[in-house]
Order: structure tokens, then C-alpha cells, then sequence
């Protein structure tokens, strides 16, 4: 009953999927990832990076992970888990280490251990039956992480390609029914202590609602959190060879977090400056002898008004004050430094502080009339 | 004129550093806006980018085609001594003190016998996909533990495969069988143009070892950087590095290079637009200030530039993706980078993407959020401001020491990492020690006053050594005026009682002007002008209120344009500097003297009638698709006197033509001064951009010589075509008093540093009073004026004594200066060719 649907359906066009369906399945991680907001996360079976890639902008993770047993590939690709010129100008919040592993998924490797998240996206089917056999046990006995995410293609659906192929690729050892698929899953969230819960992705077009989702997914969540005691235990014999390790700089490290903080420092002194140029310019030009008043930059129109209780910046002569106080109520600030003592400490080596130090001191006369030295060359 | 003209003429004056800060990348410069598929550094696909063979049997046309490589693969392969009978043996000179030189030089040992082995690769069915191919072929078990690099179709090996063409099969993932043939061309000798690039790619890999972090063709260090933020400046200390042959040499050469990073994004820098100006014209200068600018975008470090900006389009509008899907910018960026953009009203910047396939003619456009864009390089308006260019300059300008202990650090770090170590060694290469070297200085030169002559204390700067000498021919001032606003009359005054107080002891002669009072404005200024300038009228003194451009720059258009009277500006501001007004005057006195066509000084020239030219070509500053060509001969044999020309020509065009055009006149002009034509001849060429060198040999010069039997059909002058070069890979130290120092003024290095293929040499002509002096690179490629090598130095040596806006050495010689000087007024004022009326006497000054 069910097969001469599917026939009629095939006649039709050759299903394609939009998003295509890797785009799909690595969405499906995203949200994941989103939602659950896990700190350690490996792929395995990461082939070309491209999953890690796309994890590497969320905040939330700490430790990126990739394993594969194909060393070229790793090597042709790591170039994508790269840091960039934007990753210095303006540092993570928290730290990242990326590293590439060269190894077999059924490797008791220690370097997997303590993960919150192992994604295995199209990967079991292309183990051999004995690697599939072994493969619960390093997964969730050993490596045991607190969920994990395994994708494989649904063989029911695959009467709806158009291939003439029995897998979808020639390097696929199996696919698997639902049932088949969600027996082994159940039988290893079982003997594990995880849970399990099915989903899938890629909707079968209408009249083939039968066949399920092209892809079939499994979500395994650990019944007990970690005990981290356990972990120590497992000394074992380190198997997988590292390909690559990056390090992304974070506002963790004191010197990413300097730079941020005196730059952010810097630009709200140097704004207040300009007003404060402006308002006296403003008065030399009316004469309208009006008292010199720091004029509070517009963008800060909020009801709340954080600078209301602050004290204002002043000047004395041709010395311009910024106390640390006001500074520190600009909320990027107080987000970067958490307490003033800090945004003190931080700040210290870039600017000059007042004697009593607690605001900082710039001078707001130009210069630019010292310059006597470049009067060579031309008209002048 | 402009704080950047100022910064320019320090620059080649002083001769600090030319490119202490990289440079923006530039309109024509490669733009990374590669899909990411392909934006790879991976080990592989990387030979594709630095252009080792792209694809392409023939190693010449690639190299050809790849115009963004070094210049100095594109000039590999011309050789111009071989045709100069008299260098052939022997090019270096033998006069002058000898001095030891270290070098930023290493050298790089191979074993003898050492090859490369070329190989060219093709797939049966053939593959499209590069990736699938290079995939293929380094899977395969016979090249899994060779050392190889592979760029899709050509294969190189340090050892040869047994066969010259070895047969192979493969299987894709999708099962469909692949054979693959690989075929020998070429074993290659570690000389070959093929092999220097080879060299290259695998030293970009080595610094990649190192951590080292590429932009463009330079590695850096990110996570050491030197931070300016009251400039919101971060700087990278990095090394541009290069492998070369040098004499009998290969050689990796190191220099130190900082890139100068932006801490602001763009929308940080168009709200700071937004607070501070007239908000009416908000769009318009946002517009100004950004267009043109390359950016680099945070989440995927690529850069753009910006060609537009888009003021209808927001963040929460949608775009199509490439599958066909819609979905808004905020969405996307959420998607994919997980970022969420706080201004949703920000515009959209506009980047036209270049098309990686030449043949598809479609313009693919990127639209850009500014919040997720860092601006990079120095804007104009940053490289006026003085406080940041010296900030910038403490920490960029690094003395030779410094210099040496990153050099140094550099080495170092190559030799002790394994994984370096292990790459070098693979490929049969030994990194060796630092190279020195002897040079000589050459003796320096006396100046010619009018009935004395003058040995200058410091051939830096000899404005003291003058005074009170009489200069060589001064035109008296007679009638002459002076415009200046109201509030400034005082300012204009003064000056005027300083100018004829330094200038009699000068010689010079200046009659009282006419001083015109009126208003601060452009118009005004030219009004006035316009009604009391005359024929007789010697020159115009202009006081300008402000350094606002437009004043200057309507002024100097219409008295070289429409009213050809020599001109002099001067900032009321400069006059203010009480205490400075004496030197000042002096200054301006001079500048006078050469605008009415006097001669301030002269050095001893042997040769009797020698005419030497300067050509250089800017187009930095002119309107888009043209260039300035500037032009500027000597007149007489005493090289005090020049023929000024400056040509606008089409940049698809040669420039040849001009030339032709530019020699006739300056000929003629001698002919005119001295009854006969020189019989000497000697051109120095300026502003030869990168990979120019072939043109210049096979277009230039031969026009440049049939201009000659133009004007004669007898007459056939001995002539040398200099190509000079400001910027050059070599640095040279010398140790004195137990550190390291900039070599001695006058030091010539004609041997080692030099190439074997060509007639070179290089010379310190300037003083770096900070950081490390860059030597000049002459490439002498047309000669037939025989003179010895030494003589060729020394006479260089002494034209950098010429320049008459700077009372001593300059880095280049004096007519290049002049003729740079030409294009600068032309392309950022004028905008067209000023009159020939102008060209006997220096009105660009």
C-alpha cells in the first residue's frame, strides 16, 4: 500500500530540499546549542569543519571539539576554525579553544571526556558493523557526555530519490529504518542511563507523509548529571593525535580586556571633550556670558538616566576631569570591569588620574602650535 | 599646503620611513571577497593564491596574469646588464671609504644538484571542482607521506616520482573512478623564476607555523599588538618577507612592518559624524569620509571596500540568500554568526564583489551592516591629524637596534620550530646566518655659492652653513603683491619687514609690494587678484586665513592656468610662531628666489654639457582613469635651472607618447639657453609601479631615444635611463660605538644586495632621525653614456644635493623631487596642465 504511493510520488520531480539538508541538520545543532547553551561541545565525524565553524560564533561555548579519521581533510579545513582580525579587535566575552583531533570514533580517548554536547551529524552510518557494535560504549559509557545528537538518513525515504543507488552514498555501510534506528537508540539510552527522544528533518512531500523525515535524529540526555570524581578515574592511554589547536583571545585574558576597557574609556572621554569644546565655542561666539555647562550628550535620552546621580565631569583651567564614577556608570563599561577598583586598575597605564585619583585628567588645549618642525617642504 | 602635503614632503625630505604603516588596500588592490569556499589557507589551495600556477601549463603567463604578486617575480627575467658592455664584467665602483654593513638579509642554503620537480596533472573524466582534485590526489597512498604542494593541476615534488609520467586511479566518494596521469615538465634549478615563487609559498607556510597571522602578503603577530587608544589604533607588528636571488645568492629577507588596525566600527565612526557635524550635511559627509575605504568585517575577516552606502535599506529588511530564500539582515546575522545587531537603523554599505571568473561579466554586490565592520587603514583626515601621525610614528619608526632584535627574534623562531624546521628540511633548505656586507661612502660634496663655495657641517641639513653666503642668482623683486584678509595685515607686515631683512644678505632684492586687504573668503582672494594682477607683476604673496584647500587651490588654478604669475602662500597661522619668523622668512625668501627663476646653490658636476631629467608619474590624486605625468629637466650645464612639464594623460595610454612630447621641449629649451644640445643625457625615472619594468624597457626607452633623432635627424646624444625606486626590500646597518646605526650618508651598496641581471646599485642619501633609513634602489637599464660605476653613483649622489626646497640631502634626485612635486600641485589643485609659461622657473614649489 504504502510502496505504490511512494511510486506515484517519484515520478515527479527529484526531491530537493531548501534549505538544503546539511544546512537544515546544522541548524537543528544551532538551535540546539542556542537553547541548551553547553560549554563543551565536540563533532565527530567533522570532516570539513563546517558545523564547528558555525559553533565557533556562539558565545556560550568554551571547548570546540572536531574528530575525524580522515588527517587530510582536517588539515585542508582547520583553516576555517581560524581566529580572524575581528577576533582580536574585539575579543570574545568568554575564552575558546578549538582543537582538531585525528582518531577513530570508537578510540576510548580521554580528551573527550567532560563534554556537554557530542553532535555525531550523518556519522554511524558509515561505521562497519563491528565499529557500530562498540561505538554505545565509547559514546555514552565512556565519553559520556550530558546529551548528544546523532543524525542518520532515514531509509524509508529513500524510494522518493529518484538514485538507482540502494544508499545514498557509496561509503554509507547501512541506513536504517525507523525502527531500526530508534531500537538500537533505545537499547543504548537504556543500558547507559540517558534518555531519548526522536525527531527528524526534511518533511516528505505530500501523499508520502508515511515514509517519515529524510533524516532521522536522536536526542540523548544523560538521566544523572556528571560526576566529575568518575572522570578522573579514566586514565587511559591518549589515542588520537592532535591536528590543530586554536586559541581565541578573550576578554578573559587581562590584556584583551585593558584594551577594551581603554578604548571604551577613551571614546566616552573624548565625546564628553568634544561637547564640552562645543559649549565653549558655542559661548565665545554668542557672548552671551551664559554659565559654561556641561552639555549632556544627547544619545543618552534614556528615563533612567544612569548619569543623573554621578558626578559630572568639570574643569579646571584648561584641564578637562572625567570622574571614574561617571565613567564607570556607562553600562558597557561597568559590564567590562564589574567594579570601579577594577576600571582603576585597568585603566591606569593608558591615562592620567587626578592626585586623588579618581578622575581622569586631559588636557583640552590643542597642541597643535607646538609643531614648529614641519615648516620644510611646502607653501607654508 | 595640506597637513597631507606636509606629511608627503616630510617624508621624502627628511626621509623617515616611505611606508612605515601599510597602506589601505587600495581600489585596484586584491580584495579577499572570495566565497568562504574558497578563502582557504589551507595548506594547498594556498599555492593557488600566492601564485605558484594557477591551473596554467605555461609558468610565464600565469605569472604574467597574477598582477597582485611581488613585483619582483614579474621582473624576474629581464635582463638589462647583459646589453651594457661596459657593466658587464664588473658594476661595482671602488671609490669611497669602505664601511660594514649588516643586512636584513638570510641566507638560504641548498644542497647542490638541488631541483624542483614540476609536474602537470590531469583527471580522466576531468574534475571541475579544484578542491575534488586536490582532494583526490593528496588521499592517494603513493603521495600520503610525500612532500608535495599541489594546486589542482601542478604538482611539485622535492624527489622525482620513478617514472616521468606515472599513471594512477582513484575512486570519489561517489564511487566513479578517476585516473590520473601526472606528467614531468621541468626539473627546475633553485634559480628559475618558478622555483623563487615556490620558495615564497613555502615561507608563508613557515610563518604560518609560527602563528603568524597573513594580511595581504605580510604576516603579523595579533596577540602581541601595540595599542594607541587615543587614536583607537591598535598596531600588529609584523614582517613583510620575501625569498629572492640576490648576486650569487638565494636569499629570505625579513623587514619589519607594522599594520595599523582600527579600533572603531563604522557605525562607531559614522555616529561620531552624526554628534559632531551640521546634521543637514550628515549624508553627504559620511559619504566623503567613507567611500573608497576597505573594511574588514568582524565575524569572517575579510575586506571590503565600501563603493556606496545604501541610506534606504535597514537591517530588518530582507535580502534573497543563494539557495533563493528571503530573510532579514538581523535574522541572518543571528543565524549564522549569532549576533544580534542593537541599531536597526543603520544603513547598509554597498561593496561591489569581484568576480573571481574573469569571462562572467554580472557585478555581484555585498550589502554590509557598518556595526559589524572595523574601518582600516589611515583616512585622510587621520593622516593630517599631526598628534596622531607622531604617536603613530614612536611606535612604527623603530630604530636600527630594534629593528635588528625582531630580525633577530624572527630567525630564531624559524630555526627552533619544529614544525618550521621540519618544512625547511623536507625541502633540502638550511636557513643560514645574517648576511654583511661592505659598502662605501662616498666623499662629500661642496656647494657653490655666488664667489664661495661652502663644506657643509651635516649634509643633512645645511641652512646654517648658508647664511650669510650670497645666493648663486637672485632676480631682484620689483613689482610684485600681497593679498591677505583684514584681521591679518599685522601678520602680513611683519613678514614683509623679515623678508627684506634676510634677504639682502641673500642677494636678493625686494622692492616694496602692493598690499591688497579682503575679506576671509575665497572669493574675495581671487577678486582681488583678478583686478590687480598685471603683465609685469612678478609675483603673487597670498596670507591665507585658513588651510582651507578650495582658497589655495582657486588661487594657484588661476595664476597657473588662467593668469600665469609665479605664486606664494603662506598660513597666517605660520606666521604667528613668534621667534620662528626669522627662519621662516628665510625659507619663504627662497622659495621666492626659485619661483622667479634664481638658483639658490650648485654642486660641482664634471660633466660638461649634461642634461639629467627627472619623470615621475602619480596618480594618487588625479581624477579617476587619469595620471599625472611629470616631467622636469635640467637647462643649463650647471643643473641649477629646469624645464618644468606635466602632462594629464590617460591612464590607458602609454606614457610614452608624452615623454616624446615633454624631451622635445626640454631640448629645444637647451638649445635655446646654450646654442647646441646636450650631449650627455641621463633620465631617472620615478613612480615605475610594481611589474612596470618590462614596459619601461621595451616602450619607453625606445621612445625616449627616437625623440632625440626627432629633433636632429644628426643629432645623437649618449644617454642612461635610471629606474629609481624609494621602496626596496633591503635594510643596511652599520655598528658604531657598539650599536647599530644608520649607515653614513652618501653610502653606495653596488654588490651582494644587488641582482645579478641587472646594472643596480642603492644609496643612502638621506638622514632617518627616527627609526631605519631606507636605502634608494637605482636600476640603471639603458646606458650608453659609458660612465664608470662610480661615476654613475657619484653623480647620483650629488643631483640629491639639488633640491632647492630643502637646504640639504634628499632620498632621491633633485629632479624626481621637482617633478613629484609637479604631480602633487597638478593632481590635488589644479587639475589640469599648467601653462607652459611657468615651466623656466619652479612655481610648484
Amino acid at each position: 500500500m504504502v510502496d505504490s504511493d511512494v511510486q506515484r510520488v517519484q515520478v515527479k520531480e527529484n526531491i530537493k530540499f531548501t534549505p538544503s539538508l546539511s544546512e537544515q541538520r546544522h541548524k537543528f545543532v544551532l538551535d540546539f546549542v542556542r537553547k541548551h547553551k553547553p560549554q563543551k561541545v565536540a563533532d565527530l565525524g567533522c570532516a570539513n569543519c563546517k558545523l564547528l565553524w558555525r559553533l565557533k560564533y556562539h558565545e556560550s561555548i568554551e571547548v570546540l571539539a572536531g574528530l575525524d579519521i580522515d588527517e587530510n581533510i582536517l588539515t585542508r579545513n582547520i583553516y576555517r576554525l581560524h581566529t580572524g582580525a575581528g577576533d582580536y579587535l574585539d575579543p570574545r566575552e568568554r575564552p575558546l579553544t578549538i582543537t582538531l583531533y585525528h582518531g577513530s570514533v570508537v578510540e576510548k580517548d580521554p580528551c573527550l571526556l567532560g563534554f556537554d554536547l557530542i553532535t555525531c551529524i550523518e556519522l554511524i552510518e558509515h561505521l562497519e558493523a563491528k565499529e557500530l557494535a562498540q561505538f554505545p560504549e565509547v559514546l555514552f559509557g565512556f565519553f559520556s557526555p550530558t546529551t548528544v545528537i546523532i543524525s542518520t538518513p532515514n531509509f524509508e525515504f529513500n524510494p522518493l530519490f529518484s538514485g538507482k543507488t540502494l544508499f545514498r552514498h557509496p561509503d554509507h555501510k547501512f541506513e536504517w529504518d525507523r525502527t531500526q534506528f530508534q531500537s538500537w537508540a533505545s537499547d543504548a539510552a537504556r543500558n547507559y542511563g540517558y534518555s531519548v527522544e526522536f525527531t527528524g528533518l526534511g518533511e516528505p512531500p505530500p501523499g508520502a507523509e508515511a515514509v517519515g523525515f529524510c533524516t532521522q535524529i536522536g536526542i540523548f540526555m544523560k538521566n544523572k548529571p556528571n560526576a566529575q570524581s568518575l572522570l578522573n578515574e579514566k586514565t587511559v592511554e591518549c589515542t588520537h593525535t592532535t591536528v590543530g589547536t586554536v586559541i581565541y583571545p578573550s576578554l578573559k585574558e587581562e590584556k584583551y580586556l585593558r584594551k577594551a576597557v581603554s578604548n571604551e574609556v577613551f571614546s566616552q572621554i573624548l565625546k564628553m571633550k568634544r561637547v564640552l569644546l562645543e559649549s565653549l565655542k558655542m559661548k565665545n561666539d554668542s557672548d552671551s556670558g551664559d554659565e559654561c555647562e556641561f552639555v549632556k550628550p544627547k544619545y543618552n535620552e534614556s528615563k533612567n538616566d544612569p548619569f543623573e546621580e554621578t558626578p559630572k565631569p568639570f574643569c579646571i583651567e584648561n584641564v578637562f576631569y572625567v570622574p571614574l564614577e561617571r565613567l564607570f556608570s556607562f553600562p558597557k563599561i561597568k559590564h567590562l570591569c564589574g567594579d570601579l577598583e577594577t576600571l582603576k586598575m585597568l585603566i591606569a597605564d593608558e591615562v592620567t588620574l587626578s592626585s586623588d585619583g579618581s578622575s581622569v585628567m586631559i588636557n583640552i588645549v590643542d597642541e597643535e602650535d607646538c609643531d614648529l618642525s614641519d615648516n620644510d617642504g611646502d607653501d607654508l | 599646503m595640506t597637513g597631507r602635503a606636509r606629511v608627503k614632503a616630510r617624508g621624502s625630505c627628511r626621509g623617515q620611513e616611505p611606508h612605515p604603516l601599510e597602506p589601505p588596500q587600495s581600489s585596484s588592490g586584491n580584495h579577499p571577497t572570495v566565497r568562504d569556499s574558497e578563502a582557504s589557507i589551507s595548506t594547498n589551495l594556498e599555492t593557488v593564491k600566492e601564485g605558484v600556477s594557477a591551473g596554467d601549463w605555461n609558468a610565464c603567463t600565469l605569472i604574467q596574469r597574477r598582477g597582485k604578486t611581488w613585483n619582483n617575480f614579474l621582473e624576474l627575467g629581464i635582463h638589462t646588464r647583459e646589453k651594457l658592455a661596459h657593466v658587464k664584467d664588473c658594476k661595482t665602483g671602488s671609490s669611497g671609504a669602505p664601511v660594514k654593513l649588516v643586512t636584513n638579509l638570510f641566507n638560504l642554503g641548498l644542497p647542490r644538484e638541488w631541483h624542483l620537480f614540476q609536474y602537470h596533472v590531469t583527471f580522466n573524466p576531468e574534475l571541475a571542482s579544484k578542491r575534488l582534485r586536490i582532494a583526490l590526489l593528496y588521499n592517494h597512498n603513493k603521495f600520503l607521506k610525500k612532500t608535495k604542494v599541489f594546486d589542482g593541476t601542478m604538482l611539485f615534488l622535492s624527489e622525482s616520482l620513478e617514472e616521468k609520467v606515472t599513471k594512477l586511479s582513484s575512486e570519489t566518494q561517489k564511487g566513479t573512478y578517476i585516473a590520473i596521469t601526472i606528467t614531468l615538465i621541468s626539473e627546475l634549478p633553485s634559480s628559475s623564476p618558478v622555483c623563487i615563487q615556490f620558495f615564497n609559498v613555502i615561507f608563508k607556510k613557515i610563518l604560518r607555523k609560527l602563528s603568524m597571522y597573513q594580511i595581504g602578503r605580510n604576516f603579523y603577530s595579533p596577540s602581541d599588538p601595540v595599542e594607541i587608544p587615543q587614536h583607537k589604533l591598535s598596531l600588529w607588528p609584523g614582517f613583510a618577507i620575501s625569498v629572492s636571488q640576490f648576486e650569487n645568492k638565494l636569499m629570505f629577507t625579513a623587514n619589519v612592518i607594522h599594520k595599523v588596525l582600527r579600533n572603531e566600527t563604522v557605525l562607531e565612526f559614522m555616529s561620531g559624524l552624526y554628534n559632531r557635524k551640521d546634521k543637514s550635511h550628515f549624508i553627504e559627509t559620511c559619504e566623503k569620509e567613507l567611500l573608497g575605504c576597505v573594511i574588514l568585517t568582524r565575524y569572517n575577516n575579510r575586506t571590503y571596500r565600501i563603493d556606496d552606502i545604501d541610506w534606504s535599506v535597514k537591517p530588518t529588511d530582507t535580502f534573497q540568500k543563494r539557495d533563493g530564500t528571503k530573510i532579514t539582515y538581523t535574522d541572518y546575522y543571528k543565524q549564522q554568526y549569532d549576533i544580534s545587531l542593537t541599531d536597526l537603523n543603520q544603513p547598509m554599505l554597498v561593496s561591489q564583489l569581484k568576480n573571481k571568473q574573469i569571462d562572467s561579466g554580472e557585478v555581484r554586490i555585498a550589502h554590509l551592516v557598518p556595526e559589524l565592520c572595523f574601518l582600516t587603514g589611515l583616512s585622510k583626515r587621520v593622516t593630517s591629524d599631526f598628534r596622531l601621525m607622531k604617536d603613530l610614528a614612536t611606535e612604527t619608526h623603530l630604530n636600527p637596534t630594534r629593528r635588528q632584535q625582531r630580525l633577530s627574534r624572527l630567525a630564531d623562531n624559524i630555526q627552533r620550530n619544529t614544525e618550521a624546521r621540519f618544512e625547511l628540511e623536507t625541502w633540502g633548505l638550511q636557513f643560514g646566518c645574517q648576511m654583511s656586507l661592505t659598502g662605501r661612502v662616498v666623499p662629500s660634496e661642496k656647494l657653490l655659492m655666488q664667489d664661495t663655495t661652502c663644506q657643509p657641517m651635516c649634509a643633512a641639513d645645511w641652512s646654517r652653513d648658508m647664511r650669510n653666503c650670497k645666493l648663486l642668482e637672485a632676480r631682484p623683486l620689483n613689482d610684485w603683491i600681497i593679498v591677505c584678509s583684514y584681521r591679518n595685515e599685522d601678520a602680513a607686515q611683519c613678514l614683509l619687514s623679515c623678508l627684506r631683512r634676510v634677504s639682502s644678505p641673500m642677494g636678493f632684492h625686494i622692492e616694496k609690494p602692493k598690499i591688497i586687504k579682503v575679506q576671509e573668503n575665497t572669493a574675495a582672494f581671487v577678486r582681488a587678484i583678478q583686478q590687480h594682477v598685471n603683465p609685469d607683476t612678478q609675483l603673487v604673496m597670498c596670507v591665507l586665513p585658513s588651510t582651507q584647500k578650495d582658497c589655495y587651490d582657486s588661487i594657484k588654478r588661476f595664476l597657473s592656468l588662467d593668469y600665469p604669475i609665479p605664486s606664494q602662500c603662506v598660513l597666517a597661522r605660520t606666521l604667528n610662531r613668534h621667534g620662528m619668523m626669522m627662519s621662516i622668512a628665510t625659507k619663504i625668501a627662497m622659495q621666492v628666489v626659485c619661483k622667479l627663476g634664481g638658483e639658490l646653490w650648485a654642486v660641482e658636476i664634471p660633466l660638461k654639457s649634461l642634461m639629467v631629467v627627472g619623470i615621475d608619474v602619480s596618480k594618487e590624486t588625479c581624477t579617476k582613469g587619469y595620471s599625472a605625468v611629470g616631467f622636469v629637466a635640467s637647462s643649463n650645464s650647471r643643473i641649477t635651472r629646469w624645464f618644468s612639464r606635466c602632462i594629464l594623460q590617460n591612464t590607458k595610454t602609454d606614457i610614452a607618447d608624452c615623454l616624446k612630447v615633454c624631451m622635445k621641449g626640454a631640448l629645444n629649451k637647451w638649445y635655446r639657453y646654450n646654442n647646441c644640445f646636450p650631449s650627455r643625457i641621463i633620465v631617472y625615472r620615478d613612480g615605475v609601479g610594481d611589474g612596470m619594468l618590462q614596459t619601461i624597457v621595451d616602450y619607453e626607452v625606445p621612445q625616449l631615444l627616437s625623440s632625440f633623432r626627432d629633433s636632429n635627424s644628426n643629432y645623437s646624444p649618449k644617454v642612461s635611463v635610471i629606474v629609481v625606486r624609494k621602496t626596496c626590500i633591503p635594510r643596511f646597518f652599520t655598528e658604531m660605538n657598539r650599536t647599530l646605526q644608520n649607515p653614513p650618508l652618501g653610502t653606495v651598496i653596488d654588490s651582494e644586495a644587488t641582482r645579478p641581471e641587472w646594472y643596480d646599485f642603492y644609496l643612502i642619501s638621506q638622514s632617518a632621525h627616527q627609526g631605519t633609513v631606507t636605502p634608494t634602489y637605482y636600476n640603471v637599464i639603458y646606458d650608453d653614456n659609458g660612465l664608470k660605476p662610480d661615476h654613475m653613483q657619484r653623480l647620483t649622489y650629488k643631483l640629491c644635493h639639488l633640491y632647492y626646497n630643502w637646504p640639504g640631502l634628499i632620498k632621491i634626485p633633485a629632479p624626481c623631487q621637482y617633478a613629484h612635486k609637479l604631480t602633487f600641485l597638478v593632481g590635488q589643485s589644479i587639475h589640469r596642465e599648467p601653462s607652459m609659461e611657468l615651466a623656466d622657473c619652479l612655481f610648484y614649489l
